[in-house]
């Protein structure tokens, strides 16, 4: 094997990553028309395509266990393009099981570990548990008088479409065409698209007997739902004759083997291929077209690391500056009486301002992505939950291309797929409770993506059972986190809120999925951490909708600027739900820890001037910020509210990572650097205790002290 | 810093020719001539507003921009156990390449020149000086009379991204 560069290896795994992300799609695309009685061969061709170029890659790459997925799972998609096998739930579990198998095997690969993967062992045990029990075939062609010379030289594709068009009850027909040898590619493809119209081509034969030496004749197989004579009405001209091909006897419907009516897949095949037989066959182009797009779009794309355009960003950055010293120039010239070099720089200023901008933008632009990346994978889950669980689910998407920076979008698939959990799981109702109400069986999620100003909006909406007030509050009652007192007083935005605070959503009893452990409370946490809020809405009987506001980048936040004597700090506005005067005398001190009760709920506060051990400059009576985590609380005492801006975080250097409390730094106008606040890291720390706190200092001292 | 000597242009000449001559920046700490390889330093800056970065370690003064690009700036007085001083008007800001390719600023009290030395003018600094110092100095030279402490700055800058 040859030692290939971790950028070549970069490269393997991101182009992995995309055919396996396109492999999904399809098998969803594919999942889709099954249910919706349609087949549609060229869905299974991409997944085998897909298969076969993750098969190729792994070869190049010496990723062996990569390589054996990718070959067990080409026979399956080969045998199902061949008409091997039936393409039946069962069989569609697995692939989308093969999916997932392929995410851990890509990490294990870039890990480099070599740990055996029980996932990987057990779907190649289910594959070829599968491929063992291959379904009978029949031969209904054999009713055809076909020539036999044409049936020994079909190739095994062609003569699986021609079984399968014959099964499904199409006419066979025979197109005798005289092509002119100088025209004839593009008058066959000509035929081929207008064919297209009435049904499939299957193959195409030269006749041997051309009437002029400078042409060729070609018989040409058809199967098409229409008749003999609408075929001639639309095909035939002059150089093309079309016949029918006779059948020696009259067809019976769909026969079954009686060994695979028994069996449940026999029947979902026998049901769908009732349904597929009065549906005329999507057409097929075997081989070459499709081929030659997907190379084609992998040729117009190009893998660039997010770092390279932070770089370019801070390249942006610097041009900034120049062109403020290009102004100031050109001030300075005006100022001297050079009135026209002035203006003429003046204008270049301009230009020049003008085309940074837009730059800024294209390089923000570069860093977004289609929320369909993480909507694909969530409508797997979907998929696969409402199995386990057997609840049917519709699952509708819109805005899918809404767009989104990368960094976010990695970050968000936990999240909404643990929201969506929920809604299957506690939102959407049992069957027979939703009929008996009234509403459909089959439960809807609609997941909304939109833009909104410098805003995306995810919208997750159920039309299951809605919040249960009642039992969220008794569940916060009874976690200690809600004073039974305080019930009366709650409106219903704060009702809906309990459920975010730790422990509330879980529910024991649930177990299996929502209950997993993680409750809405981590889920709320990490949108935090992206600068996102959630907002809940729910009517009992009628549904939920939970709507998710975030940044469209990560790269430019909204802020709130304070100061603490000369130091000036900047706080993100995601994490600030309001500021208030100070007043020294709202003060209590409970268990060593200074409060204060801000409409009714006790607000723990942390003095910016004391934790960063600021000097003692203070002037005015101060603010409380009110910060908010999660379900924690934060007051943090500070000299001044300078106001709102929007910031470009960036990451302090290696020697100053392990700064707690500080996210990052950000430029102001004025050339100065303002630190950017970790609220998160700051309630962790203040709200844990001082204890654990001033351990780590000591350990802190000592790492200086060396 | 002192005119050379015709020997010594003869000498440095030939090394140059045997490419043994290196470059490095002289500047000045508490008094006392310092040099550190030039190919490390990608800049020289006069101080720009430094923010002052709370629990940071006491020999960090804080992080500055530079022209976008966030810099930890480390007083190289502290770095070396020297005493501390204020920043004054000469007061300059080293831009130094880290191993971890971190670019690191070191505040000097103030930047000399740049001198030549071939292989051969530097002396091992063991046992010439003790403390701190001596695990950051490379060596010493003499170029014509002045005595001038070369430093690892590698090390210096990377024990300060280990900070």
């Amino acid at each position: 094997m040859v030692e290939l560069g971790d950028k070549a290896r970069e490269e393997f795994f991101s182009e992995a990553q995309e055919i396996i992300e396109q492999l999904s799609r399809s098998l969803l695309s594919l999942d889709a028309a099954e249910r919706g009685g349609k087949s549609d061969p060229s869905l299974i061709n991409e997944a085998f395509r897909a298969v076969h170029t993750l098969k190729g890659l792994a070869g190049l790459f010496g990723a062996s266990r990569m390589g054996q997925l990718s070959h067990e799972l080409e026979d399956i998609l080969d045998d199902l393009r061949l008409g091997r096998l039936a393409l039946s739930a069962r069989v569609l579990d697995l692939l989308f099981a093969a999916v997932e198998t392929y995410g851990q095997v890509l990490s294990a690969e870039r890990e480099q570990s070599l740990e055996s993967l029980p996932g990987l062992d057990e779907l190649l045990e289910r594959v070829r548990g599968v491929r063992q029990a291959p379904a009978a075939t029949s031969h209904p062609i054999a009713e055809y008088e076909l020539d036999p010379g044409v049936l020994a030289v079909l190739t095994e594709y062609e003569e699986h479409r021609l079984r399968s068009s014959v099964e499904h009850g199409l006419g066979l027909f025979r197109l005798r065409v005289e092509f002119d040898l100088a025209t004839i590619d593009k008058a066959l493809e000509d035929i081929k698209q207008r064919g297209k119209a009435h049904g499939e081509i299957i193959t195409y034969l030269p006749t041997g007997e051309a009437s002029r030496p400078d042409t060729i004749e070609l018989d040409l197989l058809m199967a098409s739902t229409d008749t003999l004579t609408t075929l001639r009405a639309s095909l035939a001209d002059d150089h093309v004759t079309i016949d029918e091909v006779p059948r020696r006897r009259i067809a019976t419907s769909v026969t079954i083997p009686p060994e695979e009516a028994r069996s449940e897949e026999g029947l979902a095949r026998a049901r769908s291929e009732a349904v597929r037989s009065e549906i005329s066959q999507e057409p097929v182009e075997p081989g070459g077209g499709a081929l030659d797009a997907s190379l084609r779009s992998v040729t117009q794309t190009v893998r660039v690391d997010i770092r390279k355009l932070d770089h370019l960003m801070n390249i942006v950055g610097e041009l900034a500056i120049v062109r403020g010293a290009v102004a100031r120039t050109a001030e300075r010239l005006r100022a001297e009486g050079q009135r026209q070099l002035a203006s003429e720089l003046a204008r270049l200023h301009r230009t020049f301002d003008r085309r940074l901008s837009e730059m800024q933008e294209g390089i923000l632009e570069v860093r977004m992505v289609p929320l369909g990346q993480v909507f694909d994978r969530l409508a797997r889950v979907v998929r696969q939950i409402s199995r386990e669980v057997g609840k049917e689910i519709r699952l509708v998407i819109t805005g899918a291309e809404t767009e989104i920076d990368k960094l976010i979008v990695e970050e968000l698939s936990d999240p909404l797929m643990h929201m969506i959990r929920n809604a299957i799981d506690h939102g959407i109702e049992g069957t027979l409770q939703r009929e008996s109400v009234g509403k459909p069986a089959a439960g809807t999620i609609a997941l909304n993506a939109y833009q909104k100003g410098n805003h995306v909006m995810i919208e997750i909406e159920d039309d299951g059972a809605g919040v249960d007030d009642v039992a969220l509050v008794r569940r916060a009652v009874e976690g200690g986190k809600l004073d039974p007192a305080e019930v009366g007083d709650l409106s219903r935005d704060e009702i809906l809120g309990l459920m975010f605070l730790p422990g509330v959503s879980t529910r024991e009893e649930a177990g299996d999925l929502s209950g997993r452990g993680v409750g809405m409370d981590v889920v709320k946490t990490n949108i935090s951490k992206l600068g996102g809020v959630i907002d809940v809405q729910s009517e009992m009987g009628i549904g939920t909708k939970m709507t998710i506001t975030l940044p469209i980048t990560l790269a430019i936040v909204s802020a709130l600027v304070i100061r603490v004597g000369v130091q000036v700090f900047a706080i993100p506005l995601s994490s600030v739900s309001e500021a208030i005067a100070f007043e020294e005398a709202h003060v209590r001190v409970v268990d060593t820890r200074e409060v204060m009760t801000l409409r009714g709920r006790t607000l723990p506060l942390c003095r910016l001037r004391q934790l960063f051990q600021l000097p003692d400059e203070r002037q005015g009576r101060g603010f409380v910020v009110v910060t908010e985590v999660g379900s924690r609380r934060l007051g943090l005492v500070v000299d001044h509210l300078v106001g709102q801006q929007d910031i470009v975080i960036k990451a302090l250097g290696e020697s100053l990572a392990r700064v707690r409390g500080i996210a990052g730094a950000t430029e102001m106008e004025d050339q100065k650097v303002a630190l950017v606040l970790d609220t998160a890291a700051l309630m962790e720390e203040v709200l844990v205790g001082l204890e654990a706190r001033e351990l780590s200092e000591r350990r802190e001292d000592r790492r200086w002290a060396r | 810093m002192g005119q050379m000597t015709a020997r010594r242009s003869a000498q440095l000449a030939e090394a140059a020719e045997r490419g043994l001559v290196h470059e490095y920046l002289a500047f000045v700490l508490a008094g006392e001539l310092y040099a550190v390889d030039l190919a490390r330093v990608r800049e020289i800056l006069s101080p720009p507003p430094i923010t002052l970065v709370p629990r940071a370690g006491r020999e960090v003064l804080g992080v500055c921009s530079v022209r976008g690009l966030l810099v930890t700036v480390v007083d190289l007085r502290l770095r070396l156990r020297l005493p501390a001083a204020p920043v004054t008007r000469r007061s300059r800001i080293l831009l130094a390449l880290a191993n971890s390719g971190e670019v690191v600023g070191l505040m000097v009290d103030e930047v000399k020149q740049v001198v030549r030395l071939a292989e051969s003018e530097l002396e091992l600094a063991q046992g010439v000086l003790g403390g701190d110092v001596a695990e950051h100095v490379m060596g010493i030279a003499r170029p014509a009379g002045a005595v001038l402490v070369l430093l690892d700055l590698g090390a210096i800058v990377s024990g300060a991204a280990r900070g």
